[in-house]
């Protein structure tokens, strides 16, 4: 009768730890979202999709360069709605609930919970990205020059704008204003960020601010990796990018490690 | 590994944690030893869940120490989540978990070997009697079944301390009686086991020995007969008064009450017994009351004097 295994004296540390870990936290996740998961990716394929046909039906004949524009600025919104909105209501509801306490007292390397969870948007914004792709070629025959660049493009966009929401959702305690914010986020991120659209459109001091913000670099990465000679300063992106990228990470790191 | 080598007593020294204004704990010092239940007793806001959140590394202290055999929780809580296994009083995520496979990630998570996992599961779901529910979605478990399945995967493999916070919320009787020979089993194989409860009377049964902590300070701390020692020489008379009845006037031998409702607990010395039965017959022939009972006094009577609490001790089976 007596199976209760012996005790486990030694801590465990280590690769083959973390990555047990990691393997046993995605587990967690992806059981967790699985009434829901497939849903989700499926909504944002098909989001992505709708916007783009939408256009379409709005305009009639769209022209090449407003096509490409709302083409692969959709490509960004798939890639990190989930992180920057979905995630941070989660980390909400999982405080309003009560149950944040038991999923950070699990005996995890806390490195391995932010990995699963990346893994966990790249598992929804990858075939979201794919699916509108498809759609926005088979509609508007754009003339895509898809380059590798497409790879760290997509990546440090994905990246980015989950652990930027995954940093944020951790770092605020109350989860009213999580909920707020990340409903602020979306306001901004549709009405006033320059991925649908050129940054010359928007007033000069409001382009300045979206040059520095996230948003408008990802999606100037991802449409230079797909486009020619429609981005410009792709350079200055990346660089924008990558410091939020950084910043995001520290952040993150911070509040992971952190103890009220 | 010799056995005494791998039972680690958890010791807390002084611990100090406080919000702003609010000493949450003021100074408490206990030590829980390997292969006993220690029951933590105090009313909401006491600083019971402030004390826990530091054992496991969610809170740091502002001052005193924690350590679990030779290791310093305070210093490596990397270490305090994988020596302590914690069951928080809310119910557990698992919406969308199958109830077997709930126990077996988190026993996986946790560090388990898969073989060890599966067995240990088993033997859980058979001995808390739940296996009808094992491939049930957690959405569609009852609160009790729940509450279960949460104490299995806490304790499928469980670390060296294993803190409970009111884990027999919602469960039935004859389950409850299963759960609680679990925790004594948990003693057996060496682990601490730290008892968070307002549930005064099911403590009371529970417990090796258990503290009654109040506004962040240790009051009392002992065996429940050495605490209840104290109240020797005292009888509890409980009078149930009439629907609308306001508190009658006490006779001088009343030495402390409190009223729940129309429950009008009192206590008295041995010696007034015959006294306090003429008092609640004459309660009830003036229609002011509708009953009465002379008994032992319980640990809930001494945790009522000592935390002035009245709303928060456990009342579902008054004897």
């Amino acid at each position: 009768m007596t199976t209760l295994a012996p005790a486990r004296v030694a801590l465990r540390s280590g690769p083959g730890y973390w990555w047990d870990s990691y393997r046993g936290m995605l587990r967690w996740q992806l059981t967790s979202m699985r009434l829901w998961l497939p849903v989700t990716a499926m909504v944002q394929a098909i989001s992505g999709a709708g916007f783009v046909l939408a256009m379409g039906l709005f305009f009639g004949t769209v022209p090449p360069r407003a096509a490409l524009f709302v083409s692969t600025g959709v490509l960004v919104l798939t890639l990190v709605i989930v992180g920057l909105i979905l995630g941070p209501q989660l980390v909400a509801a999982q405080r309003m609930e009560h149950t944040y306490d038991f999923l950070w007292s699990l005996p995890v390397p806390r490195t391995t919970a932010a990995a699963a969870w990346l893994t966990v948007n790249f598992i929804i914004g990858l075939p979201a990205l794919a699916v509108a792709l498809g759609v926005a070629l088979l509609r508007y025959d754009l003339p895509l020059h898809v380059s590798p660049a497409i790879v760290p493009a997509v990546l440090l966009t994905l990246y980015t704008g989950t652990m930027i929401g995954y940093a944020m959702a951790h770092a605020i305690a109350k989860p009213m204003i999580t909920v707020i914010i990340t409903q602020a986020t979306i306001f901004l991120a549709f009405g006033f960020s320059a991925i649908n659209f050129p940054l010359d459109q928007l007033p000069g001091w409001l382009a300045e601010v979206n040059e520095w913000l996230p948003l408008y670099p990802m999606a100037n990465t991802v449409r230079a990796a797909l486009t020619q000679g429609v981005a410009e300063e792709v350079a200055r992106s990346y660089l924008v990018l990558a410091a939020w990228s950084v910043a995001s990470t520290a952040l993150a790191a911070g509040v992971l490690g952190r103890r009220g | 590994m010799p056995a005494a080598e791998q039972d680690w007593p958890l010791r807390v020294r002084d611990l100090v944690k406080a919000f702003k204004e609010v000493r949450a704990n003021d100074g408490i010092s206990l030590t829980v030893e390997p292969g006993e239940v220690y029951g933590l007793l105090g009313p909401n806001g006491a600083g019971k869940s402030t004390l826990v959140k530091q054992i496991i590394g969610l809170l740091k202290p502002d001052g005193g120490g924690i350590a679990l055999g030779p290791h310093d929780l305070v210093a490596d809580p990397d270490a305090a989540r994988q020596l302590c296994s914690y069951l928080p009083q809310a119910q557990m995520p698992i919406e969308s978990f199958r109830a077997a496979e709930a126990i077996e990630i988190t026993g996986r998570i946790r560090g388990g070997r898969p073989p060890e996992v599966a067995r240990r599961r088993r033997e859980l779901i058979e001995a808390l009697d739940i296996g009808e529910w094992e491939r049930t979605m957690g959405a569609k478990l009852s609160g009790g079944v729940r509450r279960l399945v949460g104490f299995a995967m806490v304790t499928v493999c469980p670390g060296r301390l294993v803190i409970l916070d009111e884990p027999t919320n919602d469960v039935d009787p004859l389950r409850r009686r299963l759960l609680w020979e679990q925790v004594r089993r948990l003693g057996d194989y060496g682990a601490a086991v730290l008892l968070v409860t307002h549930n005064v009377l099911e403590a009371e049964k529970a417990v090796d020995r258990l503290a009654i902590i109040d506004r962040g300070r240790l009051l009392a701390e002992g065996t429940p007969s050495a605490l209840k020692a104290e109240d020797r020489g005292r009888l509890r008379l409980q009078v149930m008064l009439a629907p609308r009845a306001e508190t009658p006037e006490l006779p001088p031998f009343v030495q402390g009450h409190t009223r729940v409702g129309h429950n009008l607990m009192t206590v008295i010395a041995e010696a007034e017994a015959a006294h306090a039965i003429g008092w609640a017959q004459e309660l009830i022939g003036l229609r002011l009351a509708e009953e009465y009972a002379l008994g032992a006094t319980t640990l809930e009577d001494i945790y009522i004097r000592m935390t002035g609490d009245v709303g928060a001790a456990g009342r579902e089976t008054p004897t």
